[in-house]
């Protein structure tokens, strides 16, 4: 069946959106319609977040966000600079609403406090593993020693909150829409204190005289 | 950590730029790069700095893919009915 959506042109799209009457109430469904097709496609391919949730729940799930998503995209049509498809600009949207909700539902009830960090037993770990595989001790000895710039940096040159924002998404592999919700804070802010944790520790592995391809060739799989 | 993911965070560390893109540039970005992209265009070349953001972000770059993936599936006609999306959902 051909849609009534892949037949609208950029400017038809603007236009009956903001027309009235019968024209914007086809396009409105059309483009919903739409909408609800992108938050299915990513949630069929998120489903491992929907753990806990009844089928019939994660559909509703996936009518909210195309709700949620529909609301966005009128509000900010003026935005659209017509550089890409309208659907294309349009599923973004949906996207976004779908992966935050998506990954809300899988920490829904963990607690960040519980997620505790060592580095012995995260960052350091498979170093441990390495040792036994007949590496060669120089080998061994660079990968500690660089592991050990790593934690230098973590533990004295970073900020509190560039340190506990690492550890969490880093180490502990939070999504950074739990930790912008639970920090109450947004996901530039998030960006922007990774960033400059990345950028300490390329200063310190740099200063130490560890470059790129060395350090990269010390721990990549051997074979 | 696993070591593949090591391997990939100190990749990021080496290939972290003094200036870098935000998220919401990222997003606001995201849909030309992937129009780009699949009209066969260099979309690499063309931005290169939305897509060391891609690299830099888990949640922007899982945003992209089901982006372009869904947008491939346009160019094709092959979108999936709403019926057919919600049979996946068990």
């Amino acid at each position: 069946m051909l849609l009534m959506s892949n037949t609208r042109t950029n400017e038809e799209w603007l236009h009956d959106l903001q027309a009235s009457g019968a024209t914007q109430e086809a396009a409105l469904a059309d483009l919903r319609n739409l909408l609800l097709r992108a938050v299915l496609f990513f949630f069929s391919r998120n489903l491992g977040d929907f753990g806990g949730l009844a089928r019939s729940e994660v559909l509703q799930l996936a009518e909210d966000c195309a709700q949620d998503a529909l609301i966005a995209i009128l509000r900010r049509l003026s935005d659209f600079r017509g550089d890409s498809k309208f659907t294309t600009w349009a599923y973004k949207f949906a996207i976004n609403i779908a992966l935050m909700t998506a990954r809300r539902e899988r920490w829904k009830g963990v607690s960040l406090d519980q997620l505790s960090f060592s580095h012995n037993s995260t960052l350091f770990e498979w170093t441990m593993q390495d040792r036994s595989s007949g590496l060669v001790p120089d080998r061994s000895a660079m990968q500690g020693e660089i592991s050990e710039i790593i934690r230098e940096v973590i533990e004295h040159d970073l900020t509190d909150k560039q340190r506990h924002v690492l550890i969490l998404m880093v180490f502990n592999e939070i999504p950074m829409d739990e930790v912008v919700q639970r920090l109450g804070t947004n996901r530039n802010a998030i960006y922007k204190m990774l960033h400059d944790a990345r950028r300490k520790l390329k200063s310190g592995l740099e200063a130490r005289g560890f470059e790129v391809h060395e350090t990269l060739a010390l721990f990549s799989e051997p074979g | 950590m696993k070591h593949d993911r090591f391997e990939n965070w100190l990749r990021n560390i080496y290939e972290t730029r003094d200036e870098e893109i935000s998220c919401t540039e990222c997003f606001d970005l995201v849909s030309r790069f992937v129009e780009l992209e699949v009209s066969g265009q260099d979309a690499v070349a063309k931005m290169p700095q939305l897509k060391q953001h891609l690299s830099q972000c888990r949640a922007c770059r899982d945003e992209y893919e089901a982006l372009r993936d869904l947008r491939r599936l346009d160019e094709q006609d092959g979108m999936p009915s709403i019926d057919d999306l919600q049979d996946l959902i068990p």
